[in-house]
């Protein structure tokens, strides 16, 4: 089952039923400082949803838990190992972690099959054969096995976010990262994208999804973070942050949505 | 037709199909640009012949004696086949290309990576790009061709002109290259690095089957313009004193006072590079087809 | 396959065209027909004037550089060396002093290529040859050349030079020579000469070992062998082929009346062998091998 925590693509072991854990985070671009002091933890198969502004850390927040960013302060920890640290091989880490991203990211050059199954390819050297199999189970799943040998230009903004998401999912992680993955569709492709996340988290996946589908958040997440200016600044399952809001801001942040029509 | 009448379909049917060199189909548009063609080149002939001086010019230039003459040669007279000349310009091509190539990937690589450990590489191989994209190519032949041998060093003094040749094309050349192959690089976003990444891959294996994929496809009409510089470069070795085609010519042209073996070597190397250029259009418009194809989302 | 057609097409009309009408009789190239000029008064100076380049002066063309025993340090206009003392003594005889005599640049190739040239005579060890006599127009000889062979000392050509062995060394020599039309046409080696632009690159790959000899007359060849090369020696010179030396002029000027007059009065009165003796003498007594 997906989601599961024996991490069966190798890995250590875990000691800690806390998926993630993160302590203190601090980020910096130049001078400018993204990141002011993250601290959360999120146990397996927890759904956790991203909120605020643009700029407000979402993205850097994730991009730094799967080290394509390193951090300039503070821990993070995956099932209780420190990944943060000197000496982490951030590869490994990344087969544990998938990632998708508001571009989708497709390699342009490689068809929708090739897509999914480089990386069991070359990373975890699943023969070819085997990863062709489990990669068409995959696309079969979520309604794309049609697509298999078409390049991704010929498809959907929405098929081809479904196949970046089968992407990461062939490398079976213990841990997604969503990052706005649904802001750069059209409105009626969106729902096809929210579908197979509802269904990711019905298995038991642990999510971090960053998102401006506040309807989708009310209806999925079991906690809702709203960030602002690098800090969290309230936490709460979702049924009391969008119906009482203890903090100014996340009222300000949350009034603004209600005028733009979003919730 | 009034405003509120809808759009009859053939309303907007234009003639043509479009902007394309030979658009649309059938046997009598061939008929048609074939008489054209015709036409424009015969009228272009015969301007060209009226003008004064043409007959001389012609005799010169385009005599079929000795085009003929120059293209098989005739060493007893002092003057050597052309047409044999060129096979060593083909063969010196060939074996520069592939070695450009490589180098020139290494040289653009060792340039984009960030790597401390790399720097006085990263040094040395700027000094190479700024050093022979600065020299004429010609002095390298020089340099390589009469110094090298000059030197009576072991195994590097005793090789033959074409080796020097080689040699020196492939410097110079893949100092141009290892450019081109740097636009390519950085002309893939940097997205698709963070997604390899992101699956796990390497930075060797997501550059070789993510980024130079990509990068080399980018860069295919500057890649061709070089190479099809390159070959007509390849006469610059008969200043070694070599005979590849453009020496041969010149011999004919020295021997026997006619300039038809330089037209009769210009359309050898035309052979060769013309279909080059419509290979590689080829190739541009079958991976353009086969990606963008999808149209309207 | 239409793009094909229609290319098809095109060569084919291009070629027919231009073919038909290249194959038309006529050497075409090269300046009006002969005509003597200069009746027997008419040499001296005055009558020449409609026959020169610039009126008023002599306009001499040589190569640049230019080297022993033909002209000293590379200053044609010394007088020293054999060719720029030809030239000037020809000159006086054509009632020019010194002071009219105007040196200028000429590569050897372009010296003997069709086409009107941009001075009254050039000189620089041009060979005349019937393919070149078309071309252009030569005086009478102004000095019997015998080829000779230059090559490296302590190799096997030195002592090894019969007629068979000649034919297995590696030549080299400068385009549109006669020692190069020697090579391919006496001594037919087997393997294909180097063919050089100028004679210095013959030279210079001779020294670096690029090549086993090089063919040229010989006074060039011992000037080579003697000062401007290291370690090479003159093997020897081939039998005389009744190859000479000429001034070239443009095809068909009349000037060339007037300066054989001039030549063969240098010869009577014995200037010009007073000139070979003075700078090419030296250079007579060498070992004759044949191809």
């Amino acid at each position: 089952m997906i989601g599961a925590p024996a991490p069966a693509g190798g890995g250590p072991v875990p000691v800690s039923s806390e998926a993630l854990r993160i302590d203190d985070l601090h980020k910096s671009f130049d001078s400018n400082e993204v990141l002011r002091g993250i601290t959360m933890s999120v146990a397996a198969h927890e759904v956790i949803c991203l909120i605020g502004a643009s700029g407000s850390g979402k993205s850097t927040l994730l991009r730094c838990i799967n080290l394509l960013e390193p951090i300039n302060a503070g821990r993070i920890s995956l099932f209780g190992h420190d990944i943060s640290g000197p000496g982490v091989d951030a590869n490994l880490v990344r087969r544990q972690i998938g990632i998708v991203f508001q571009s989708f990211n497709l390699f342009p050059h490689m068809t929708v099959l090739r897509n999914v199954t480089i990386a069991p390819t070359k990373v975890l050297r699943t023969p070819a054969a085997q990863a062709a199999d489990e990669a068409r189970a995959l696309l079969d799943r979520f309604g794309l096995i049609d697509k298999a040998d078409e390049y991704p230009d010929r498809l959907s903004g929405g098929q081809q976010q479904r196949v970046a998401i089968v992407r990461a999912l062939a490398m079976q992680p213990q841990l997604m990262l969503l990052d706005e993955v649904t802001s750069a569709l059209d409105p009626e492709l969106v729902a096809e994208v929210l579908e197979v996340i509802t269904e990711l988290a019905a298995g038991g996946m642990t999510m971090l999804i960053a998102t401006h589908e506040m309807g989708f958040a009310r209806d999925i997440a079991d906690r809702v973070c709203f960030l602002e200016e690098g800090r969290i600044i309230e936490e709460a399952p979702p049924a009391e942050l969008f119906t009482n809001p203890q903090d100014d801001r996340t009222r300000r942040f949350l009034r603004r949505i209600v005028e733009a029509k979003r919730l | 037709m009034d405003a509120n009448s809808p759009v009859s379909p053939g309303s907007f049917a234009a003639t043509g199909r479009g902007p394309r060199l030979f658009s649309g189909g059938g046997t009598r548009a061939t008929v048609i640009s074939s008489v054209s063609t015709i036409v424009v080149l015969g009228i272009l002939v015969v301007i060209f012949l009226l003008a004064p001086g043409a007959r001389a010019f012609e005799h010169t230039f385009f005599s079929p004696t000795d085009m003929w003459r120059s293209f098989i040669g005739n060493p007893r007279k002092g003057y050597y086949s052309v047409g044999a000349a060129i096979w060593l310009n083909i063969r010196m091509f060939l074996v520069a290309e592939v070695l450009i190539l490589a180098l020139a990937l290494f040289v653009a690589l060792i340039r984009q990576s960030a790597s401390p450990a790399l720097f006085p590489i990263r040094i040395l191989t700027t000094g190479y790009v700024d050093f022979f994209r600065g020299v004429p190519l010609i002095l390298v032949i020089f340099a390589l061709g009469f110094g090298l041998p000059a030197l009576n060093l072991p195994v590097v003094s005793s090789q033959s002109d074409a080796v020097y040749g080689v040699a020196a094309l492939v410097l110079s050349y893949s100092a141009y290259v290892s450019e081109v192959y740097r636009a390519g690089l950085n002309s893939v976003h940097r997205s698709q690095v963070s997604a390899a990444r992101s699956l796990g891959l390497s930075h060797g294996t997501a550059l070789r089957f993510v980024v130079l994929p990509q990068a080399v496809r980018n860069v295919i009409p500057p890649l061709l313009n070089d190479f099809i510089s390159l070959q007509k470069d390849t006469a610059l070795v008969g200043t070694l004193g070599v005979i590849e085609a453009n020496k041969a010519a010149g011999i004919y042209s020295a021997t026997v006072f006619n300039f038809s073996s330089f037209t009769v070597a210009a359309i050898l190397f035309l052979i060769l590079t013309i279909p080059l250029a419509r290979f590689t259009d080829r190739l541009i418009e079958r991976d353009r087809r086969r990606r963008l194809a999808g149209g309207t989302r | 396959m239409r793009q094909f057609i229609v290319a098809a097409c095109a060569a084919v009309v291009v070629t027919v065209g231009l073919a038909a009408c290249g194959s038309s009789t006529g050497n075409g190239s090269g300046t009006g027909g002969g005509g003597s000029g200069g009746s027997a008064a008419g040499c001296a100076k005055s009558g020449l004037s409609h026959l020169l380049h610039t009126p008023g002066q002599l306009t001499v063309a040589t190569d640049n550089p230019v080297y022993p025993p033909w002209f000293v340090s590379n200053k044609p206009a010394s007088g020293k060396g054999y060719e720029s003392a030809v030239a000037y003594a020809i000159g006086a005889k054509l009632g020019f002093p010194a002071s009219k005599v105007v040196w200028v640049q000429e590569p050897f190739l372009k010296a003997i290529a069709p086409g009107p040239k941009s001075f009254d005579f050039d000189i620089n060890e041009v060979s005349v040859t019937p393919q070149r006599a078309q071309v252009v127009t030569f005086s009478n000889s102004y000095y019997p050349v015998q080829q000779a062979i230059v090559a490296r000392k302590a190799t096997p050509i030195v002592t090894k030079h019969s007629p068979a062995q000649l034919k297995t060394y590696l030549y080299g020599d400068q385009n549109g020579t006669t020692g190069l039309a020697y090579i391919t046409n006496k001594v037919q080696p087997t393997k294909q000469p180097k063919v050089f632009d100028t004679l210095d690159q013959a030279a210079a790959a001779l020294e670096a070992g690029r090549i086993d000899a090089l063919v040229t007359d010989t006074p060039t060849a011992q000037f080579m062998a003697a000062s401007q090369l290291k370690h090479t020696v003159l093997v020897g010179q081939f039998p005389t082929v009744g190859e000479h030396y000429g001034l070239v002029f443009t095809k068909g000027n009349a000037l060339v009346t007037c300066v054989n007059k001039a030549i063969a009065s240098l010869q009577s009165d014995g200037t010009l062998t007073a000139l070979q003796r003075k700078y090419l003498g030296i250079y007579l007594h060498f070992p004759t091998i044949k191809p």
